[in-house]
Formats: structure tokens, sequence, C-alpha cells
């Protein structure tokens, strides 16, 4: 006896109809995943499909409000950053704050390319250039943030974003070799 | 489906509802079961079917892994044209799959069936032309050509199966068995290549043939067959 065409247990047209509805549309879903994402092997579908599924939780979680930064991951940067593992800090405070949205964190990402790309006698453009972005995304979520942490001179997104621009402009004062005594803030 | 239809009905008991009672004899099918055996193949197999078709035309190996090929602009419009040469030679009537007449759910299910339809037809489009250089200008003209001719002949659509079976047959064997042969080896280094198969390598180079692993040739032949089988039976008409 079939289970799906057997008349003891009698499915109608309709179940089929439904049924066919929500497979068919998962597997067109299943179907666009695999071309947007184009995994190689099995193992990278099993990683792209997590995190995708990690993706759209997190999506998810902010259109709910219930969106919260992750404290280990943050804690985990900020002991980084103190210990002066900058590119780390970095890849901890981005997992803490995926969608980047905590001022906080993203100040601390601004900070971390300030001093890692710091130089007594030129700074990296390229490092400054990316932690004026974060400044710039820290400032816009939260106007009003002044940082507690007593290492950091520079306590607001707007004065370590001035710092940085100006470590980009090149000016005369650049050309000062008394600027060789500067500190790092 | 007609065979399904002509079998013999004997006398039953069948009860169409949820604590439905039937005794049916062997050799026998009562009206409902075959409307539940028509239900699974109109409403599961073929939607399923066609998006498994979706699914494996695009799909290629290459030096063991899996690499998937989006469909160029131009299969969507052999597509289209696929279509209408559906309705037009009655292989899809349209109202028999969309209509006022149908309840929601039978018109969701026929639209996704036809739109898998469409996007199967585009996936075969994408398995048999060539991806690259030369034989892809040459494959789709001959692709155009033929869709251009057939939208103005008289088709039944036994005659237009036939047809289609033809003509995606011989794209295959251009593709997978001419191309094919004379592409280098993927797994062949370039200088290995030059000194053992010149012709070959000159091949490659001056018809830019991509090359890849034999499996995808296996996999592509399965892919059209399934396909042709769906469209065998696909009926023009959902309505009872």
């Amino acid at each position: 006896m079939y289970p799906l065409t057997g008349a003891i247990i009698a499915v109608k047209p309709k179940h089929f109809q439904i049924l066919g509805i929500v497979l068919s549309t998962m597997f067109a879903f299943f179907i666009v995943f695999l071309y947007a994402t184009e995994p190689r092997s099995l193992e990278e579908l099993t990683r792209k499909a997590s995190s995708t599924v990690g993706d759209a939780l997190t999506k998810g979680q902010v259109i709910a409000g219930t969106y919260e930064v992750d404290p280990a991951k943050f804690a985990q940067g900020l002991a980084l950053f103190n210990a002066g593992d900058y590119p780390g800090a970095r890849s901890s405070f981005e997992a803490a704050d995926p969608e980047k949205r905590d001022a906080a964190t993203q100040f601390y990402i601004a900070y971390s390319f300030y001093r890692q790309g710091w130089g007594r006698f030129s700074n990296d453009d390229e490092l400054f250039k990316k932690g004026i972005e974060a400044a710039k995304k820290a400032q816009t979520l939260d106007g009003g943030f002044v940082s507690k942490d007593q290492g950091l001179k520079l306590k607001t997104p707007a004065a370590l974003a001035t710092e940085l621009e100006e470590g980009v402009r090149i000016t005369a004062d650049d050309f000062n070799p008394m600027r060789a005594l500067e500190e790092r803030k | 489906m007609e065979q399904l239809e002509s079998e013999i009905v004997d006398s039953e008991i069948v009860l169409d509802s949820d604590d439905a009672i039937s005794t049916p004899r062997s050799g026998a099918l009562a009206p409902a079961a075959i409307e539940r055996r028509r239900a699974l193949l109109y409403y599961l197999v073929l939607p399923l079917t066609l998006l498994l078709v979706t699914l494996l035309g695009g799909i290629r190996f290459s030096s063991g892994s899996i690499v998937y090929i989006r469909p160029a602009l131009i299969y969507l419009i052999f597509a289209a044209g696929l279509m209408i040469l559906f309705f037009v030679a009655n292989l899809v009537r349209f109202d028999g799959w969309i209509s006022e007449r149908f309840d929601i759910t039978k018109n969701l299910i026929n639209a996704i069936t036809l739109f898998a339809l469409f996007a199967a037809s585009v996936q075969v489009f994408n398995s048999v032309i060539p991806e690259s250089g030369i034989p892809f200008w040459i494959v789709s003209f001959c692709f155009l050509w033929t869709l251009w001719n057939n939208l103005f002949s008289n088709f039944d659509t036994k005659r237009l199966l036939r047809s289609l079976a033809a003509m995606f047959s011989l794209a295959f064997v251009v593709k997978y068995v001419v191309l094919a042969n004379l592409a280098r080896p993927a797994e062949q280094g370039w200088v290995d290549a030059i000194i053992n198969n010149p012709a070959q390598t000159a091949a490659t180079w001056l018809l830019d043939i991509p090359q890849f692993s034999a499996a995808t040739g296996y996999l592509q032949f399965f892919t059209i067959a399934i396909f042709v089988i769906a469209l065998w039976f696909f009926p023009n008409s959902t309505e009872e």
C-alpha cells in the first residue's frame, strides 16, 4: 500500500498542491542559494549555508530590535587591542558587531586603524582612511559617544576622525623635525 | 496519462474523505486513485523534476571542484521562444494551467510548474551551448535559426517533442563529444600539451574551448534526458 496514493489515508489533490508549493519553493531557494554562493565542495556548501543562516538570524534580530553586540567577542577584541594586536582586535570587534550597529565597537575599530597606521615619521594613509570611515560610522551611530577608556587620549569619534584626517593631509607641519618627538595618542 | 485513463475500472467502494474506505481489485483503478496519481505527477513530480533540471543544467566539473555556470541572457530569449513554441504546438494550453476556474492553490502550483519549465529550458540551453568563443556563437545562431523557423511551422505535440529531442541531442554531441575531443585535457599542463598534443592545444586556444572533466558530459546527458522525459509527461492542461 502506497502511503501517498493508498486509499486508507485519503490524500486529496489539494494536499499534493500544497506540498508541491512548499517543496518547489524550498528547492527553488536552494538552487538560487547554490548559484549565488557557488560552493566548490560539500564542505564549502555546509560552511556557506551556516554563514547564510547566521546572517539571516542577525538580520532578523536587527528587524526585531533584539540585536546586541557579542560581549565575549568584544572583551576578546579589547584584550587584543590593549596588547597591541590591532588586526586581531579588529577581527574580534567585527565578529562582535557584524551589523556595524554599535558606536563603541566601531570607535575601537577606528582607533585600531589609527594606532596601527601611526608612525613617528609618516603614517599609513590606507589604514588612516579606513579609520576615518569607521570613526564617522561611530559618530553617525551615536553622536554623543564619549569613551571611558583611560588608555585612550582621543575620547570621541569626532576627535579621532579629525586626528586621522590631519594624518592623511600633507601640510607644512609634516616637515617639522619636532614632529618626531610627538607621541601616539 | 492516456494509458492511465484507458484502464478498465471495475466496481469498487471509494469514499473520498479523510476516513475513506476502499476495496480496490487487482488491475483496476478507481477514478479517485487515478486522480491522486495524476495529482502526484502534476503537482509534485513535474515541478520538482523540472527544478532538478534547472539545478543540474549549469553544473560543470573542473579539476575536482564544482563550477556553477550562470545562464547567459540569450538563453532566456531562447527559452522564451521555446515556451511560445510549446503554446503554439499545444504542448501547453495556457488556460488549462492558469484559469479563474481553478482555486488559488492550483493556480499557484501551476504557475510554479510553468516557471520551472521556463527555468529548466533556460538551463538546458545553458547545458548544450558551448560557454564561450566561436562555438558559442555558431551553436547559438543554429538554435536561433531553428527556433525562429519552428515558430512558423505547423507542429503537433509529438513532432515538436521529436524535433526538440533531436535538436538537443545534436547540440549535446557537438559540445560534449566533438568539441570536448578537440579540447586539451583539463589536467594537462601547457608545456606538456604543446609538446604532446599541439593540434588539440591550438584548437583549444583558437576556439576558446573551456576545459571540463569528463563527468560533466555524463551529468549533462542525464539532465537532457530528464528534461525530455519531463516534457513527454507534461500535460497540455490540468483540468479534470
